[in-house]
């Protein structure tokens, strides 16, 4: 509305690479145009100013995304690969996981130096189909990467998301659910681990629009001395969505004084008949547990690493498949041990 | 091997305020005696335990701890640890996430590595932890349990032994081993306790009552107050205190 928006570099960029784009990229392109990035003034974006974390970007970019060729069936395991190159770029794809299929999705993020890579997924689940959501952020100290998902579920689906998530310039992992009740399920958890100068955001929104739905949400992070991590949860009850069983928990364990984490768990009730509960907390590592195991001879780093490992992975147990809880499990491990 | 010439030490309380704890304290324990400390409440005998062992907060601003010779005020917990100091602690810390069996290997290869010593392999850890789980009645299913968690006050005193078992230091600290114990735990931990005593090592058990003392039998008993030694003899001392009380060593040592 704003005549008088002067458009950042990073913007121009932006609109520049959607320039043509249809769909989601045409709304990106038009919001970008008509508003900007986003800035703290935002609500939804207070804790994570993107215009100012891409006051680096001058030109617009490609984002690469490979993996979207795998036919989406019954027990299928999809890869993708979604990269960001140096620039403004943007990318979106749509899934749909038939009635009653189970689908493991594996999206791998990353961004290069100077990058606004912006990745949208629409996902729909029919009825009893089962998806399994597991999202990597690796470390990028130079990018920026927003990935957001807008995942619908019928009656009887189950939504299975965990995100790993180690910052970047700026890393924000957004996910949208509307949840019909009706025995669907949604599950989402969420790990981020920050070393300095790292920002992760985890913005989750779920809308109950019908009776009877189950949602469970553990997200948990640890930030170092510059390290800034953010948590936003919603739930949204409709009046429609009575017996709703929901409840988020956020904890994060602040490894310096310097280390900053903003949480905002918040709920929105319209009907009477629910079990609704947040718990938010945020703590340091326990120095008693540290002194007791440097006593039995553990030096202090692997201390630490140990007892950080051991706060952190419970969201990353419930992941089904073995072989990629592994994975990212020792993706943590190793990412503990380079913490400054 | 543990000597202790003329000892202070301070303590950051929580308003952040520094306080004398130990106000010039001096004690020998020789390798293969057992010496017990026995004291009443606020006498200082755990702030002994943290500043041998190198807890944060604990601050010598005199006089001198050896152990072996080696100066200690400057090592780290864990190279204390390396060198075979090892505490017991009065109140064993729970460490959720982290199974027992794993955290007594990764102490035991920390300290071998510390040592210039090869790291013990898994086939062997578990045979050594088997042989000493058997010998304190602890079980496998328990070992496998995070350290600590869910476990009552004799399970985790049994398990503080248990590590000492495993750990084989050349030096042990009990800090009131005793407190929480029934007379069948008691007994047990005793008894695992006894099964260390050894002409290469030595004990320091600290205690507020006799009780532990007529399991373990002392050496040399010390009384402590006020942050000293005010009086060392042998075992007849500790049931002398049980009969008489700390009082009168109060009024001797203000």
């Amino acid at each position: 509305m704003t005549a008088t928006l002067t458009h950042t570099p990073a913007e121009l960029a932006l609109i520049d690479a959607l320039d043509g784009a249809t769909g989601w990229q045409a709304q990106l392109r038009e919001a970008t145009r008509r508003d900007g990035l986003p800035t703290r003034r935002h609500e939804l974006w207070k804790w994570s100013d993107l215009r100012r974390a891409a006051n680096d970007v001058t030109a617009p970019g490609r984002m690469t995304v490979t993996g979207l060729e795998t036919p989406v069936t019954d027990g299928a395991h999809i890869e993708l690969g979604v990269t960001a190159s140096t620039g403004a770029s943007a990318a979106d794809a749509s899934l749909v996981i038939p009635a009653g299929a189970s689908v493991t999705l594996v999206e791998r993020y990353s961004a290069e130096a100077a990058a606004l890579g912006n990745w949208h997924l629409a996902i729909t689940l029919e009825e009893n189909a089962r998806l399994d959501r597991i999202i990597i952020a690796p470390d990028e100290a130079a990018g920026v990467f927003i990935s957001s998902a807008e995942i619908t579920l019928a009656q009887g689906a189950h939504l299975h998301q965990r995100s790993l998530d180690f910052g970047g310039r700026l890393s924000r992992i957004e996910t949208h659910v509307t949840h019909p009740g009706e025995g669907a399920l949604v599950d989402l958890g969420g790990v981020y681990l920050l070393d300095s100068d790292r920002h992760a955001d985890t913005t989750t929104v779920v809308h109950h629009t019908g009776p009877g739905g189950v949602t469970q949400q553990l997200v948990k992070g640890a930030a170092a001395a510059k390290g800034h991590g953010v948590f936003q949860g919603k739930f949204i009850v409709d009046r429609a969505a009575q017996q709703t069983d929901a409840r988020m928990t956020h904890r994060a364990m602040m490894l310096d004084d310097r280390a900053e984490i903003d949480a905002k768990p918040e709920l929105e009730i319209y009907a009477d008949d629910v079990q609704c509960a947040h718990g938010n907390a945020l703590g340091a590592l326990d120095e008693t547990a540290l002194f007791y195991m440097r006593q039995r001879g553990i030096p202090a780093p692997r201390a630490r690493a140990l007892l950080i490992e051991s706060f952190l992975a419970e969201p990353l147990d419930a992941i089904a498949d073995e072989t990629l809880r592994e994975d990212l499990k020792a993706q943590l491990r190793t990412r503990l041990e380079a913490l400054s | 091997m543990l000597n202790i010439e003329n000892l202070h030490c301070q303590v950051e309380t929580q308003d952040g305020e520094e306080k004398p704890i130990l106000k010039g304290l001096s004690l020998d324990v020789p390798a293969g005696e057992v010496h017990a400390i026995m004291g009443p409440n606020g006498s200082g005998k755990s702030t002994l335990s943290y500043v041998l062992t190198g807890r944060d907060g604990y601050e010598v601003t005199g006089g001198s701890m050896t152990f072996e010779g080696e100066d200690l005020s400057e090592l780290e917990p864990e190279e204390r640890a390396a060198l075979g100091l090892y505490l017991s602690f009065q109140y064993p810390v729970e460490i959720p996430g982290v199974p027992t069996i794993t955290f007594l290997k990764e102490a035991l290869n920390a300290q071998r590595t510390a040592r210039g010593e090869d790291e013990v392999s898994a086939p062997e850890f578990m045979k050594l932890i088997r042989e000493k789980a058997k010998q304190l009645g602890v079980s496998m299913d328990m070992l496998k349990r995070p350290v600590n968690v869910g476990f009552s006050g004799g399970e985790k005193k049994r398990m503080e032994i248990l590590q000492a078992l495993v750990l084989e230091p050349k030096f042990m600290i009990l800090d009131e081993t005793d407190s929480g114990l029934d007379i069948d735990a008691l007994k047990t931990v005793s008894d695992g306790v006894n099964a260390l005593r050894a002409p290469e090592r030595g004990m320091l058990v600290i205690t507020h009552y006799q009780r532990l003392l007529d399991h373990i039998t002392p050496d040399v008993v010390h009384i402590m107050a006020n942050g000293k030694i005010v009086k060392s003899g042998g075992p007849e001392l500790a049931k002398e205190l049980e009969a008489e009380g700390y009082d009168k060593y109060l009024g001797e040592a203000a």
